[in-house]
């Protein structure tokens, strides 16, 4: 075998997986990650890093908080917003990174975030970047022309948005009928979490313990589009069925927490020798 | 006998003439003007008083307080997330625990007892009185507001041709709720452009109000919901919590930037 030959093949196969944790670190057993994605690819290297905010270098830090101020989605109804970052905007994102204050709330477009996160990065092919973050992502669908909330922006990096797990997936439909009901009727806080506990287990909410099981299940469609670049499975109680209502997610990755024959099989023959097929 | 001590009406008329012309004489220069006296305006102000600096809360309406007399649907229960609870206990105010992390106490109590302890800490307060605009200074930083009376621009401008005046002040606190009354003013003078509302429902949005606030232009600071409009932060239901924290967050800005200045 040429030198040629031998580098092409060695930068074919997945040799690691980095995953840099959240800003907060809010999921309980978080670092449980590690142990699953090598169980699922034993050959490859999974390395646990810091935060992006931890990475950055004092010079950059003006540059990055204002392009991710300008990454912020405000109008979901279009695909590009053109606004200068404010004052306080600019100000808010550098303390984030600075980690000051907590990212949360505000709804940033997924592809601008990978697009900051890959020069700060800088993610090779034989190791599968994913960025684990506090921030909503959203991506623009050209289907009904506005942005949608994601639980996973798949890309170099691959972005997991944790408060995505809940807010992304669509809770049931009568839980929203409600909760308008109890709106327009002035409802507070107190009524909201009621309605909430008539609807438990139906969904995620902040700190439910099986949200661990949803952040591996979407590393693991990660790793999948990192070697595929086909993420998702279309069978409902496949482990990579892309879900878009919490009953789906919470079948998919914790009732079933299974994958569905074809990627059993799929992955058989990738996980001794996971190579990258494109 | 009688119950109470002699005194002429022009006394009394004196008393409250002297009195108000001297607190208007040290309203006319302070450090920090809070237009709005709701949860986070009064929080901000009472947090400021407390470290000694001179604060004046301008009210439009009679009463402080805002909607913190009252919760959802017209029920006077108010309910406050861990961990605001303890500005609940700061100030003297009994609670219960409905849930683990979620806690309630009757509006009229929580709302009296804030409204005490920032008038006791020292908190100026002109109320009945409205904002009208800003005042500026170099590279447009804001450097204090403009005045009126709430009855004159309730009445007809030909009855009421009354001009304001104006307060110079080190810094601006927003707290006009979603109104975002100071902003928009910057906004209407091309100087700011605030998105407003995120169309969005978010559940977990108050943090983001809290972590929000501080500076949105050079000398004014937003508290409370004016967060939620300035920086169009996704949609929210009613959390005094947050606003009592987004209070408590605009005065350590503030202080913090004073005491940078002296």
């Amino acid at each position: 075998m040429s030198p040629t030959s031998t580098s092409r093949a060695r930068s074919k196969e997945l040799l690691a997986v980095e995953v840099f944790l959240p800003e907060n670190q809010e999921i309980k057993n978080l670092r449980s990650i590690k142990p699953f994605v090598g169980s699922i690819f034993p050959t490859v290297k999974v390395e646990l890093r810091p935060s992006i905010g931890e990475l950055i270098e004092d010079e950059q830090m003006e540059a990055i908080a204002s392009s991710l101020a300008s990454a912020r989605v405000k109008d979901p109804t279009r695909a590009e917003q053109d606004y200068e970052p404010m004052y306080g905007e600019l100000d808010y994102e550098r303390r984030v990174l600075e980690g000051e204050a907590r990212a949360g709330g505000i709804l940033y477009n997924g592809r601008i975030l990978e697009d900051i996160f890959s020069k700060i990065l800088k993610p090779k092919v034989e190791r599968a970047s994913i960025v684990l973050t506090d921030r909503l992502v959203s991506t623009f669908s050209r289907d009904d022309l506005r942005h949608h909330l994601r639980t996973i922006v798949c890309g170099f990096p691959s972005i997991v948005s944790l408060p995505g797990i809940v807010e992304a997936p669509a809770k049931p439909r009568e839980y929203y009928l409600m909760k308008q009901k109890m709106e327009i009727q002035g409802a507070g806080e107190l009524q909201i979490e009621q309605l909430k506990s008539s609807f438990k287990g139906r969904f995620l909410d902040y700190g439910d313990p099986r949200t661990i099981e949803v952040v591996k299940g979407l590393l693991f469609q990660a790793v999948m589009f990192h070697l595929t670049l086909e993420p998702f499975c279309e069978k409902r109680g496949c482990r990579l069925f892309n879900a878009h209502w919490q009953e789906d997610l919470i079948q998919s990755q914790i009732t079933s927490a299974k994958l569905c024959k074809d990627h059993t099989r799929q992955l058989k023959a990738l996980c001794s020798h996971p190579l990258i097929a494109w | 006998m009688p119950i109470f001590e002699k005194s002429s009406e022009s006394s009394v008329t004196r008393a409250i003439i002297s009195q108000f012309a001297k607190d208007m004489d040290g309203f006319a220069d302070t450090d920090v003007i809070v237009i709005g006296g709701g949860p986070s305006g009064l929080m901000a102000a009472r947090d400021l008083a407390l470290k000694k600096v001179r604060v004046l809360v301008v009210e439009r309406n009679n009463y402080l307080g805002g909607g913190f007399w009252i919760g959802g649907f017209l029920m006077n229960t108010i309910t406050v997330r861990a961990p605001a609870q303890k500005i609940l206990d700061e100030l003297g105010v009994k609670y219960k625990m409905y849930e683990k992390g979620l806690h309630m106490t009757p509006g009229p109590l929580a709302c009296s007892k804030l409204i005490s302890a920032a008038c006791e800490a020292g908190v100026s307060i002109l109320n009945m009185v409205s904002f009208d605009d800003v005042v500026l200074r170099e590279k447009n930083r804001v450097a204090g507001t403009v005045v009126n009376w709430t009855p004159v621009g309730a009445l007809p401008r030909n009855i009421t041709c009354v001009d304001p005046v104006a307060l110079e002040s080190k810094l601006v606190i927003d707290a006009t709720g979603h109104d975002a009354m100071v902003v928009r003013k910057l906004e209407e003078r091309g100087l700011i452009k605030i998105p407003g509302f995120g169309a969005m429902w978010i559940e977990k949005s108050e943090d983001a109000v809290v972590e929000h606030t501080g500076f949105c232009h050079p000398g004014l600071i937003v508290t409370g919901m004016a967060v939620s409009t300035t920086f169009g932060l996704p949609r929210m239901g009613p959390t005094f919590g947050s606003m009592l924290l987004s209070g408590r967050r605009g005065a350590d800005v503030a202080y913090k930037y004073l005491k940078g200045k002296k």
